[in-house]
């Protein structure tokens, strides 16, 4: 485990004040705020520097980890020493204040300290374990289907020294048919440990689709695109198209341009109220590549009065 | 893959959230839900606390709210305007990309 320099991360030296760390902070989570961010290490970026406003606007974290910080540097190779932390006291408590998940192995071991989590346990303490949040990308024909899915989630684990860290925890998950983007599958019981025999906490799957080249969804709508030849736009034709829900034979009408939007009622995702698949027709011209397909352009050309520029 | 020892969930919408298990997922305060509630910034505006009812897309919202609030020491309106902000470019973004229009 390397150890993590929380001032470097957040780039304010050892003597900077609350205010001006939160600044320092606020001025990151902008820049690497997962919704806006198109920083390729975004999700990572803001859980150091989450976990290091936590521990540097803390005052009691933040004196324990200065006087650990005096003997390490960032990226040093990292053990935290037996009772590293004696002589401080924490108001918080142990780990169950925070999403462990979220944070770092090194965060975990020095701050979800199993040490404490059990001698709050020798009070008549209890208490429900708290919610977690994860998100799950799932593929669109899983929506028309239904299927069964592995989550790994990072689940703090105490060991018999007391130190905690963050150990995989594969869940299988059965994602249920007519699931949307955006939706959450709650799974009772799957959160955080209870304290004390308390009850544990729920887990929360936000469910987004896997981007797909075939298809893009809106809602319970889906979109995909329908490549005809310009004699099926022109004259019309049954073809078989693949869908998410089996194969369809689809009448393309005749006198169809390309970006004519097909609508096949009921073929979108699988609900009470299903959502409508839409097949966007784009004419592919045939390459004039041998005598007879140029000889055909040309008859086209000659016989044909067509100006696509006087069109619409 | 063996389907037997997979778990089963509830789709939120199939079943909405009481005010008491959506604070809890948010891990926020009962009071800090109601307030936002009563001012507007979430939920549907029922009048009826025992009959408000939190959907998924209120729970996406109510975190990121609670986010913007606890990165920046946002007020309340203003982490509300911001999510107003989010919600319209992830549902243009939708629109785009069921366009055919990649937004990356």
């Amino acid at each position: 485990m390397e150890f993590k320099d929380y001032y470097q991360i957040l780039g304010v030296d050892k003597a900077a004040s609350i205010p001006d760390i939160k600044k320092a902070y606020r001025k990151l989570a902008r820049k690497y705020h997962p919704d806006i961010s198109k920083e390729p290490d975004a999700a990572l970026r803001m859980q150091e520097i989450n976990e290091a406003k936590t521990v540097l606007t803390d005052p009691e974290k933040r004196a324990a980890y200065d006087q650990l910080g005096e003997r390490y540097h960032a990226g040093q190779d990292f053990r935290p020493p037996p009772d590293w932390d004696a002589g401080f006291e924490y108001s918080g408590g142990g780990f169950e204040e925070f999403d462990l998940g979220e944070f770092s192995d090194f965060f975990a071991n020095l701050f979800g300290h199993g040490g404490r989590t059990r001698s709050r346990a020798h009070h008549a303490y209890q208490m429900r374990g708290g919610d977690r949040h994860a998100r799950i990308f799932v593929d669109l024909s899983d929506a028309f289907h239904g299927a069964t899915r592995s989550v790994t989630l990072h689940v703090p684990q105490t060991d018999a020294q007391g130190y905690v860290s963050l150990q995989e925890h594969n869940l299988k998950v059965r994602i249920p048919k007519g699931i949307k983007e955006g939706q959450h599958i709650r799974l009772a019981g799957q959160g955080h440990p209870g304290i004390g025999g308390g009850e544990p906490g729920d887990l929360y799957l936000e469910v987004h689709f896997t981007p797909s080249p075939d298809y893009r969804v809106e809602g319970k709508d889906v979109f995909a695109t329908l490549r005809v030849a310009p004699w099926e736009a022109a004259l019309g034709a049954a073809i078989d198209v693949p869908t998410p829900s089996g194969q369809v034979h689809l009448k393309i009408p005749k006198g169809s341009q390309g970006g004519r939007k097909l609508r096949l009622k009921g073929r979108g995702i699988p609900g009470a109220e299903p959502g409508d698949l839409y097949f966007v027709l784009e004419v592919v011209l045939p390459p004039a590549n041998t005598d007879k397909a140029r000889q055909l352009y040309e008859a086209m050309a000659r016989d044909m009065p067509f100006n696509p520029r006087q069109t619409r | 893959m063996a389907e037997n020892n997979a778990v089963n969930g509830i789709v939120l919408d199939e079943a909405s959230l009481t005010l008491e298990e959506f604070a809890r997922a948010c891990a926020v305060e009962r009071q800090w839900v109601v307030e936002r509630v009563e001012s507007g910034m979430l939920g549907d505006g029922s009048h009826y606390v025992s009959q408000w009812r939190f959907t998924s897309r209120d729970l996406t919202r109510a975190r990121r709210l609670r986010q913007m609030e606890y990165d920046f020491d946002a007020e309340p309106e203003l982490a509300a305007l911001v999510a107003d902000l989010f919600e319209e470019v992830d549902h243009l973004r939708k629109r785009l990309r069921a366009a055919g229009i990649d937004t990356n």
